[in-house]
């Protein structure tokens, strides 16, 4: 009768701070776990427990009912337990059997690539990667065939109970699916996975029970038919929230800020034309690496472009920055989907982090003042509701939706004319989406001109004014207004009609 | 990497050794080494007076000044110039060849600065394209230490005294040695601009995260040429001081003969890990690095006193590398919080 792993009152304290305050948790065979919460409920505390990599909490552990001890990772693995952390920890530069099979006992001891190969092939069709040689090396696939590779290596050790860490994070729509589709295809064979994600929309299609995390303790268990939006925002939140996205107004008659004239970023198949009006959100919508993300980055001067320009409207100015440096000199804010390499500097305090894009600003002939810099960066934080009495600490202690508050706020420095986004709330919990949200539109209404990229077609079909759909790198359809659907996006992205293909020949 | 595994093999080996050697393993050892270092501290003859404090700060001043220039480097996430002894050489040549010519001190000095800032804007171009630091600089360290022999045909050269240099080598002011006094106002200098100005801030931002310095707009290509600039102006200025205390100069004279704690680069390099400046970057402090020099020097002139000969001293040195990584890497490791 008793689940096949039960927790009960586990607590984790780190000195003061009281990570867990008491959680239950109960899985059983076949069952799909939801684990919610926000950003800081206790969740990558609860995994590190659960997976044997923090020893030092209280409370007991229950498997097929009886107690046992994590007392490491190795500990968990031979109890049947694996984890799949956000972080990948695969070796790029060896193939994608090679990794499979690394530091482990589940391979064989000398084995050539070939046989290797062989033995990785089933764990790979598993994951959905069939498609792929087990002898390619990792370093050649995308971010999210790279987490594909990670759960396969995970399901070669065989084990009982996967956790899955916000699987599809990085993932694009079709990625998602393969995991989801996975997700189904193990629990139909009798295993159970603990999923945690702040995406609602795969929480329902494939959790059977959801235990929502709220500042250290399991707040509730639902079965997931019992639960909609509504209901398990409430529970995560304590609260009811309001409308996650801001109103729209759709305006037709928006200045044009910016022309982007037929840019031309690798791996984008054809250059790329579209306007960024003031006062607007542009949505470009596609999949992991369907070129929208990398016309963002182009744009600002991140990555080399092979050809194409910008034009100011005000200035009737053309220009292609080369630099990031460059194109902040034009007011242009990007914030990559990759917060923690290039959107923060993790090891210094928060307000040098939101004064880090304009040092001019907060000195005099060369000499920094803390007052000019004090002022600027409440004046920030304010505008994001970031903790104001933190400002002094590392960015690398907040929490995910704090840090993306931080990435984008640090761009307000320049008063910047466009902002561009990738991913604007990876990783980032629903109170603080809201707040991003708002933000975002407010900046908008004060006459910025914001474009986002995002795989998440909730926030694209939301938050958007207008929509362009990217499919394999070319510009598929521009969206307006009402057009702005879910289904019509992903539609768009995954598999559009030739005649939708908006295709701009190379000139 | 390295402390992530070090905290699992401990947790392997059981809960009860993990927490007695998290919580108490640093302090007692800690504790013992300072046990050992006051008794010795009080039981040798002549080592705490203010004579012997002030020699000791003396000694702490020239690997001092070099450090805090290599400070620069590290904090900005460009890691170590190999070449700081070399670059000292060869400035040392330059000075004395324009000293023995009787050019004057301030013309022998401009020499060996624009020295340094040739060698050591190159070395930072190339680090700055992206060449791997220590490639780099053992390029360097060849090519500069070559020249300085070839130039000097590895002769000592002398310049008669005396001379408008000495002040600098052997003067002093109430007592105090002037090389001790340019240490502490470089030091106070250097530490200003860390903290105080954008240039600091770049250099702090820089070497926090390349990546997020490049994406606000601060490229690490100007910076890597500035901090090796630093660097070798520093090492420019500390040859300059000790040719003018021995009124001569060989190319060799940073390689063995000072002191004789054996090699300067790895001393230099001792110093700014000592202080507990972060080894990638973005972490640290010219504060840090002076007391390191210090505490490098108490325990050097010690060792002297207790009449340990140049073997045991390196050794000293260089467990004073690796144990302060180990120290500050659990320190730091501490003080964040988890989760």
């Amino acid at each position: 009768m008793s689940a096949w792993l039960e927790l009960r009152n586990i607590k984790r304290s780190f000195g003061s701070i009281h990570a867990l305050k008491g959680v239950d948790l109960t899985v059983d065979h076949g069952e799909v776990i939801g684990l919610v919460g926000e950003n800081g409920a206790g969740k990558s505390t609860l995994m590190k427990i659960m997976s044997g990599f923090d020893s030092e909490f209280s409370g007991e552990i229950l498997v097929n009912g009886e107690e046992v001890k994590l007392s490491s990772p190795a500990k968990a693995r031979s109890l049947g337990i694996a984890i799949a952390q956000q972080e990948l920890s695969l070796i790029p530069t060896l193939s994608v059997a090679e990794n499979i099979f690394l530091g482990g006992d589940h391979g064989p001891v000398v084995a050539s690539l070939s046989k290797l190969a062989a033995l990785a092939l089933p764990n790979l069709i598993e994951v959905g990667l069939d498609y792929i040689s087990p002898t390619t090396l990792v370093s050649r696939l995308s971010v999210g065939e790279r987490h594909l590779v990670e759960v396969a290596r995970l399901i070669a050790h065989k084990p009982q109970l996967l956790i899955l860490d916000e699987p599809t994070a990085a993932l694009g729509e079709a990625d998602s699916q393969r995991i989801l589709t996975m997700v189904n295809r193990l629990r139909s064979q009798g295993k159970s996975i603990i999923y945690v994600s702040h995406r609602m929309n795969e929480v329902f299609e494939i959790t059977t029970r959801c235990t929502v995390l709220r500042d250290g303790r399991s707040e509730a268990t639902v079965p997931t038919a019992e639960l909609d939006t509504k209901k398990l925002v409430a529970l995560m939140l304590g609260r009811e929230l309001g409308d996650m996205f801001p109103e729209r107004k759709f305006q037709k008659e928006l200045d044009v800020k910016f022309s982007v004239k037929n840019i031309w970023p690798d791996r984008v198949l054809a250059p790329v034309s579209f306007d960024i009006k003031a006062g607007e959100i542009l949505g470009l919508a596609g999949q992991l690496g369907s070129g929208a993300g990398e016309i963002l980055s182009a744009m600002a001067g991140n990555t080399p472009v092979r050809r194409g320009s910008i034009v100011e409207t005000a200035t009737n100015e053309e220009f292609l920055p080369k630099s990031p440096k460059q194109a902040i000199e034009h007011g242009i804010g990007y914030c990559s989907p990759d917060r923690k390499h290039d959107g923060l500097f993790l090891g210094r305090p928060i307000i040098e982090n939101l004064t880090a894009p304009n040092i001019k600003r907060i000195s005099s002939r060369g000499i920094l003042s803390k007052i000019k810099e004090s002022a600027l960066a409440l004046e920030i934080a304010k505008a994001f509701t970031i903790d104001v009495s933190r400002l002094e600490q590392e960015a690398s202690v907040l929490s995910g939706g704090n840090q993306q508050k931080v990435a984008l706020g640090k761009w307000l420095s320049i008063n910047p004319e466009l902002i561009l986004i990738d991913e604007p709330t990876r990783g980032v919990d629903v109170g603080a989406r809201a707040e991003i949200y708002a933000k975002l539109r407010e900046l908008a209404d004060q006459g910025a001109a914001i474009v986002i990229a995002s795989t998440d077609l909730l926030e694209i079909t939301h938050l958007s004014d207008r929509v362009l759909t990217f499919y394999k790198g070319a510009v598929a359809q521009e969206l307006f207004g009402e057009e702005i659907t879910s289904d019509r996006i992903l539609h768009n992205i995954t598999n559009p009609d030739p005649s939708d293909l908006k295709l701009e020949v190379a000139s | 990497m390295t402390t992530n595994t070090l905290s699992n093999t401990a947790s392997n080996s059981g809960i009860q050794a993990k927490s007695f050697l998290q919580k108490y393993g640093i302090a007692v050892f800690l504790g013992i080494l300072t046990i050992v270092f006051v008794y010795y501290a009080i039981t040798t003859q002549n080592y705490l007076t203010w004579f012997n404090f002030k020699t000791i700060i003396r000694d702490a001043a020239l690997v001092g000044i070099m450090a805090i220039g290599l400070t620069f480097v590290t904090i900005s996430g460009n890691f170590f110039l190999l070449s700081m002894k070399e670059t000292a050489a060869l400035c040392i040549i330059a000075f004395a060849m324009c000293m023995s010519n009787d050019y004057g001190f301030f013309l022998s000095l401009m020499a060996a600065v624009l020295v340094a800032v040739v060698s050591g804007s190159i070395q930072g171009f190339l680090i700055g394209l992206g060449g791997n630091p220590i490639v780099v600089t053992l390029g360097a360290a060849g090519i500069l230490y070559g020249l300085a022999a070839w130039w000097s045909d590895n002769l000592v050269i002398s310049f008669r005294r005396p001379n408008d240099a000495e002040w600098l080598g052997t003067g002093s002011v109430y007592g105090i040695p002037n090389i001790t006094i340019a240490f502490v106002l470089i030091a106070c200098l250097a530490e200003w601009v860390l903290r105080k100005t954008n240039f600091g801030r770049q250099v702090y931002l820089i070497g926090a995260s390349r990546a997020a310095g490049r994406a606000t707009g601060h490229e690490n290509l100007m910076m890597a040429i500035k901090v090796c600039v630093i660097a070798s102006v520093c090492c420019a200025f500390v040859a300059v001081a000790f040719s003018a205390q021995m009124s001569s100069a060989q190319a060799n004279y940073f390689s063995s003969s000072f002191g004789s704690s054996g090699d300067f680069t790895i001393l230099v390099i001792a110093t700014v890990m000592v202080g507990g400046n972060s080894i990638v970057g973005g972490f640290g402090s010219t504060l840090r690095t002076s007391l390191g020099a210090i505490f490098i020097s108490s325990i050097d002139n010690l060792m002297v006193l207790q009449g340990f000969n140049s073997g045991p001293r390196v050794l000293s040195v260089g467990l004073m590398i690796v144990f302060s990584i180990i120290i500050f890497a659990y320190i730091r490791r501490g003080s964040r919080s988890e989760g």
